[in-house]
């Protein structure tokens, strides 16, 4: 008994410290993790950071404290015209953007995963009809179309998660649909199949494994790209108002000409936090493609 | 040959009018049958905003009317088909926005706006991206080559919308080098004189910077990795071995070869020019398709919302068949997959 509890810690310790030199092969995907380390820390202990820097009152109250005070030590990005913290605000947003980001990437990435795995795997004709919806979702310009269902439809957290993944999930799908297609001519597949191994156990217990870091990649991409749509709804001030997001934050500055009154915080930091996710889950797929794939590197001798 | 030939263009027009049409159905379909109900809340905003009470039998009254009007009076199938019949006419039937105006007036009105401003920079961005990502490629491996792809890669990232909020910020609040909004000065008209074109030019400036700053990179980065795999081969060791000076090899045989890919991905990106920089327009206030699709969506101007998607799925779907047509140029092997 007590050799396998040490055991299960010996193994857990091994598995992350080879995460770590994973992490350190790669300067690219050290910094994008860590960037992204700190903006998920702040956006999920946004609560605490807020009830303890407000004293447990809501950051969205209105006239709070003074309007339109400059930055200092105790509104360190200034106070905005309604008289509410900035600062307390953007870390709102940051929360509910990220929160839907998360949700939407994570529904596409899994709607593209299985529809990436039918079509790899089965091939024949459901690969015909699955791989022509994908490229049909990915050339058709699906912006205007997301903009005209939320503008016409009441959205809420979920719901507005979900439109955000129909339009998002081929990019992970014809991602893992390549792989998959790799995957399968490979001899341990072939040695499977003569084990008689069944389909499932075959696309789980040998295939699955080989996708994990596409699937991560896949994530990656998707959360970028249902934050930037999502970002862009909320710009020209659609989507309901009960989600906070980044995005809803600079659409409200920029219906109240935040820039021309000089409220510049209200803008700049929302944009920049923004950006410093893109940038890092960039640089983490970036990172990965190193990992994984290192004749990329001496291909292309980045 | 000639038969390939005629095949492969059949082939590829037939498949474009199928995506078209279907492409066509669906949004009509979609946009037909989310819930809601645009035309009584038409009628509602547009009492309200001229403070008219009214009895509820002429609200009625006025409600159906307008349906009528819009022909929504029939049910979906004869909508259809009217929808198809009204397209081939060029007609997209009255805006909300604008009342009795139709919405193919409106978006026609906005569309050369788009095209001189997102045309106009996302060409430039591509000639200074392609030829930074051959000259980058041709310092591979070294500290700067390093340095800039990593540069490249952050920048490339930066939605657009986001960049013009920066450049708005810095260059037009700020520092007041160029005007926030508007596509020329308020207090001139158009007209083919110096003045308005300097005008046009500083308050088109901010717009195609922010775009350019962005895609630029985007297209050093691809074109780099394309150089790359040139620099490799053989032919171009040959050069080096000839004595051939080296902007010539850098022009003649890498820049010339990294290109072709890259024309295909221009003409991909300028069919997508309708569809991909809204937020840019409607940041800047400029009159072009964006700003006209946010202004029609904050009034559920369907008629006009259904035109403009439309036109992009038309831009892109059009751009998809041109490059297809041409791409046998460069690569004839293609046309022996048919």
């Amino acid at each position: 008994m007590k050799s396998k509890i040490s055991d299960i810690v010996l193994s857990i310790v091994d598995g992350i410290q080879r995460s770590l030199k994973t992490l350190r092969s790669s300067t690219r995907l050290t910094i994008g993790s860590i960037l992204l380390a700190i903006i998920l820390i702040l956006g999920i202990f946004e609560p605490l950071v807020n009830s303890y820097r407000l004293g447990g009152r809501s950051p969205v109250e209105l006239g709070l404290y003074e309007r339109a005070l400059p930055p200092s030590f105790e509104h360190p990005l200034g106070t905005d015209m309604l008289g509410r913290d900035i600062l307390a605000l953007v870390l709102v947003g940051l929360r509910y953007s990220l929160l839907v980001g998360a949700i939407a990437g994570g529904i596409a990435t899994l709607i593209g995963t299985v529809i990436g795995l039918l079509a790899g795997y089965i091939g024949g004709k459901i690969d015909a009809v699955l791989n022509s919806i994908t490229n049909g979702v990915l050339i058709l310009p699906t912006l205007p179309l997301l903009m005209a269902i939320v503008a016409y439809v009441r959205m809420n957290m979920v719901l507005i998660s979900i439109t955000l993944a129909i339009f998002t999930w081929p990019w992970s799908a014809r991602t893992i649909r390549a792989q998959v297609l790799s995957l399968k001519e490979r001899p341990y597949i072939e040695l499977a199949k003569v084990t008689n191994l069944n389909d499932i156990e075959i696309v789980f217990k040998e295939i699955f494994v080989g996708l994990i870091p596409y699937i991560m990649v896949g994530l990656s991409f998707s959360v970028i790209g249902c934050i930037i749509a999502e970002t862009s709804l909320r710009m020209i001030g659609l989507g309901p108002a009960e989600i906070p997001t980044l995005g809803f934050i600079l659409g409200w500055a920029m219906t109240y000409g935040a820039l021309a009154q000089g409220y510049y915080t209200l803008v700049l930091a929302p944009a920049i936090l923004l950006i410093l996710l893109f940038i890092s889950l960039n640089l983490i797929n970036v990172g990965l493609d190193e990992v994984f794939n290192p004749r990329l590197k001496k291909i292309t001798g980045l | 040959m000639r038969r390939k030939v005629i095949l492969y263009v059949t082939k590829a027009v037939l498949t474009y009018i199928i995506v078209l049409f279907t492409s066509f159905t669906i949004v009509f379909f979609f946009l037909r049958l989310i819930p809601g109900d645009p035309v009584t809340r038409f009628v509602s905003l547009m009492m309200r905003r001229f403070g008219y009470e009214a009895a509820p039998e002429t609200y009625t009254a006025t409600v159906e009317e307008f349906k009528r009007v819009f022909g929504l009076d029939k049910d979906i199938f004869t909508q259809y088909l009217c929808f198809l019949r009204e397209l081939l006419r060029f007609n997209l039937g009255p805006s909300f926005l604008n009342f009795p105006t139709p919405s193919q007036v409106l978006i026609v009105r906005a569309l050369p706006w788009s095209i001189g401003l997102l045309g106009m920079a996302t060409v430039l961005a591509w000639i200074i991206g392609v030829i930074a990502g051959t000259l980058v490629a041709w310092v591979r491996g070294t500290k700067l080559d390093h340095v800039l792809f990593t540069i490249a890669l952050c920048m490339s990232q930066i939605p657009y919308y986001l960049m013009a909020l920066f450049l708005v910020l810095g260059l037009a609040y700020t520092f007041a080098v160029f005007p926030a909004r508007g596509a020329y000065s308020p207090t001139l008209s158009p007209r083919l004189d110096l003045q308005f074109i300097l005008s046009l030019i500083r308050h088109g400036t901010l717009p195609a910077l922010s775009l350019i700053l962005v895609s630029a990179f985007g297209w050093l980065i691809s074109t780099r990795s394309v150089a790359i795999t040139i620099i490799g081969e053989d032919y171009l060791r040959l050069a080096r071995a000839k004595g051939l000076k080296r902007m010539r090899i850098l022009s003649r045989y890498v820049l010339r070869n990294a290109l072709l890919p890259q024309v295909t991905g221009l003409a991909m990106s300028l069919g997508f020019i309708v569809n991909g920089f809204y937020l840019v327009e409607w940041i800047f206030s400029y009159p072009g398709v964006g700003t006209l699709l946010a202004l029609a969506l904050g009034v559920l101007d369907y008629n006009t919302i259904q035109g403009i998607i439309l036109l992009s799925m038309f831009t892109v779907l059009t751009a998809n068949l041109l490059m297809d047509l041409l791409y046998p140029l460069v690569d004839p092997r293609c046309l022996h997959e048919v």
